[in-house]
């Protein structure tokens, strides 16, 4: 029972807030405006699975927004060069799994203390380069081929959205039906527990790691796509929203728990927030106080649920 | 008059008893030594004179006063100090730091260092050793430590000083400096109940000598009047249980299932059971885990059936059919909040994909055949009694396929009706032909059990005893030092 509302509880906030919105603003409920909330909320729900993966095992990958901000400079910097788009949107994501892997082996090999210290190095070391490459101005006029990503639709359904849709059953899949998947959990959940049962722990660790690369990567062809540039800035900032999409979403800093449902609920109820604070005319600058505040409250919310469960045992 | 007396001190934890109307009588000035076995009740006992844990019955005497003592904070404002096994100190902080460490002399908020200095000095200089009161107890080694333990009990106006096993991590020289600050206390008029499992010590510096033994005080008695065989006896009792009566053949056969060569040498054949015997700290469980390949730095080969291995890591010994059933099951054999079956699953399914319908038949059969008490195969572990977390341990080291057995405390803090179940369960294994190496601090079940007991002292196998000939008393003897 308290499983099923665990697993609830974000729907319910989202539903909530919904209702809210609806109410205050009657362009909110429009099929126009729910659309709209989906494509804003890609990027963020693409960061978000890979910060996922990485957050179930109790680690954190900060260096997500400037591996994407990388990768949009160099994907459209390979489009200039006159790749093809599919060679250049594979290039992304084979830069973002890399940079990823990168952090994973620092972590595992170098035995850093924690996931927080190789993927701050990697944030700066990431978005360094992509100011370096693009000497720190936008790319801009991107064929249509690779626009697609970010900016077309099929069947009226924008294609960013297929793109999330496609990958939340990805890593639905990863996460529940494979062993890598259910490593991810019991490495989260005792990772002394995990080795000693002969889990490959460092190489599930690069693995996690490079996945919220390659994840970034993906956000970088849509975003790059949607904002016709590789943007050098492009994703700044981006982790700490897909870090609190996850946990908002149901999963535990702690480690060893979180789903790809939960999560993404957690990216559209941020979507949805930053929307219908645009509809009722509230400026940006109240939107981040706003937001920060949701975030504490939910984590809060987390530790509460958690204090509770470890009381009642049974 | 005593410093300290206990009368009829009863405790129970869950309806087991452990404390059976217990009497103790230190005095001041005393070296007061504590023997007994494993579970024999020593720590209880400690924990309830410093406050750690309640009696359920019985008096406490301070001076000749009734007193109840609530707390550590009451125990220590009495004037009791328990020097911990585990050091309660903080290794960034001064060894100045550490003394006063919650009571800094202070004038309105300011810390008055030039006092604490001078103070921990005079307090070093006092128990024989100048420490710089200045140097960081990270840097320090354990001995000292410990003395800075001592002495953060006196500061604070100690009259009784508790020390469990306080040699146990130590080495022959830095116990002697320890021995020397032990009789310094003497002369002070502070009282010191010893808990100590080496003879020898207790010889070497208690004046009287307390034997538990199930529960219950067997006697207490000058140390001049005693000698290492009676206290041995007295630990073990007279009434050995004849667990050896009604133990099945021993199903050992011929062949070697694992070999390991080094600094220690065992082999335990297929079918056998091999019992490991001896103190806390002598070196079972990093012997066990270095088998199965956690440890680094290990000189030692290791023959799986005859030829040699390479155990870089727990997936080559898992890979070579090895398990190990770690000493704490809540830290290294479950992850707790994963469910019974991935639990019994994580080991053995190296497949891509999980097979679900497989695991969760497999996991059902198992659960049942070790009679697991569960709701549901989604449960969490983290709800199971411990004896059933013990045994969903050793589901998922046979859902792996396991032959070879590391066994580390087994049966540490379950219930007696799941020990049985356990037992029978070892014998099972044997019977099917896996070989099991089983560490034990609870003799009883060793003899019960194996088939050789091979007994460690200080990271050294001291001695091999063959089923026939092991009893109590030689494993005691050869755990603790002595000659076989």
């Amino acid at each position: 029972m308290r499983g099923v509302l665990r697993r609830l509880g974000p729907l319910l906030g989202l539903a909530a807030l919904c209702a809210i919105l609806g109410t205050l603003s009657n362009r909110f409920l429009t099929v126009d405006n729910l659309i709209n909330v989906f494509r804003q909320s890609s990027v963020n729900a693409l960061l978000s699975l890979g910060q996922l993966v990485v957050i179930i095992t109790a680690g954190i990958d900060l260096s997500a927004g400037s591996i994407l901000g990388l990768s949009c400079v160099v994907s459209a910097l390979l489009l200039k060069w006159g790749v093809p788009p599919a060679v250049s949107l594979l290039g992304a994501l084979a830069l973002g799994s890399a940079l990823g892997a990168t952090n994973g082996v620092l972590l595992t090999k170098l035995r850093l203390p924690h996931p927080f210290i190789p993927t701050l190095g990697m944030m700066n070391v990431a978005r360094g380069f992509a100011l370096v490459i693009s000497g720190g101005f936008p790319i801009s006029e991107l064929p249509s081929g690779f626009r697609f990503w970010g900016a077309g639709s099929l069947a009226g359904i924008p294609a960013p959205v297929i793109v999330v849709a496609v990958s939340c059953v990805l890593f639905h899949v990863f996460l529940t039906r494979t062993t890598a998947g259910r490593d991810v959990y019991a490495i989260g959940g005792n990772p002394v527990a995990a080795r000693l049962s002969g889990v490959p722990v460092d190489a599930r660790l690069i693995l996690v790691y490079a996945l919220s690369g390659l994840m970034a990567g993906a956000g970088a062809i849509v975003l790059a796509g949607r904002m016709n540039s590789g943007f050098p800035l492009a994703g700044t900032g981006a982790e700490l929203d897909a870090i609190a999409a996850v946990i908002i979403g149901g999963a535990s800093f702690f480690g060893g728990a979180g789903t790809v449902g939960g999560t993404l609920l957690g990216a559209l109820i941020m979507g949805v927030l930053r929307n219908g604070l645009n509809l009722m005319n509230v400026n940006a600058y109240w939107q981040t106080i706003v937001i920060g505040g949701v975030i504490v409250v939910a984590v809060w919310v987390d530790a509460v649920r958690k204090r509770a469960e470890e009381r009642r045992p049974k | 008059m005593n410093l300290l007396e206990l009368n009829g001190i009863t405790k129970s934890f869950s309806g087991v008893p452990v404390l059976d109307h217990v009497d103790l009588e230190v005095r001041a000035g005393e070296i007061h030594a504590l023997a007994g076995e494993n579970g024999a009740g020593k720590s209880t006992l400690m924990n309830i004179v410093s406050g750690v844990t309640p009696a359920d019955s019985g008096q406490m005497l301070w001076e000749g006063r009734p007193v109840r003592v609530r707390s550590p904070r009451d125990a220590m404002n009495l004037g009791i100090s328990f020097v911990h096994q585990e050091l309660a100190l903080v290794p960034q902080l001064s060894a100045a730091e550490n003394v006063f460490l919650g009571r800094h002399p202070s004038a309105r908020g300011w810390v008055r260092w030039s006092e604490i200095h001078d103070r921990a000095s005079e307090l070093f200089q006092s128990l024989g050793s100048p420490i710089d009161p200045r140097v960081r107890v990270a840097d320090l080694s354990l001995a000292t430590r410990q003395l800075i333990e001592i002495a953060r009990g006196l500061a604070f106006g100690a009259r009784l000083i508790i020390m469990d096993e306080p040699t146990a991590p130590l080495t022959d020289q830095d116990a002697g400096c320890l021995f020397r600050t032990i009789g310094n206390l003497r002369e002070r008029g502070v009282g010191v109940i010893y808990i100590s499992h080496r003879l020898k010590e207790i010889f070497r510096i208690a004046d009287r000598v307390t034997v538990m033994r199930d529960g219950r005080r067997v006697l207490t008695e000058d140390c001049a009047r005693m000698s290492e065989d009676a206290i041995v006896r007295a630990m073990v009792g007279v009434e050995l249980k004849e667990r050896l009566e009604g133990r099945p053949a021993s199903d050992a056969k011929d062949t070697e299932a694992i070999r390991i060569e080094g600094p220690v040498d065992i082999t335990v054949h297929h079918g056998e059971i091999v019992g490991l015997a001896g103190l806390a700290g002598a070196g079972r469980t990093k012997l066990l885990e270095w088998i199965f390949g956690t440890g680094r730095n290990h000189a030692g080969r290791i023959f799986v059936n005859g030829r040699e291995v390479a155990i870089r890591t727990p997936i080559d010994a898992i890979r070579h059919g090895i398990a190990l059933v770690a000493d704490d099951r809540k830290t290294k054999g479950l992850v707790l909040n994963a469910s019974l079956r991935d639990n019994i699953a994580l080991a053995g399914s190296r497949d891509v994909f999980i097979h679900a319908a497989q695991e969760t038949r497999a996991a059902a059969r198992l659960a049942g055949e070790l009679r697991i008490k569960y709701a549901g195969l989604d449960q969490a572990v983290q709800y199971l009694s411990g004896g059933n977390q013990q045994k969903a341990v050793l589901a998922k080291w046979l859902f792996a396929g396991a032959r070879i057995f590391l066994l580390d405390e087994p049966t540490r803090g379950i219930d007696v009706r799941s020990k049985a179940e356990i037992y029978d369960l070892v014998r099972a294994l044997a019977h099917d032909g896996a070989a099991v190496l089983m560490a034990s601090s609870e003799h009883e079940e060793l003899l019960g059990l194996a088939d050789r007991i091979l007994v460690m002292h200080r990271g050294r196998i001291a001695g091999g005893l063959a089923h026939d000939e092991a009893t109590e008393e030689r494993i005691v003897r050869l755990a603790t030092g002595g000659v076989n």
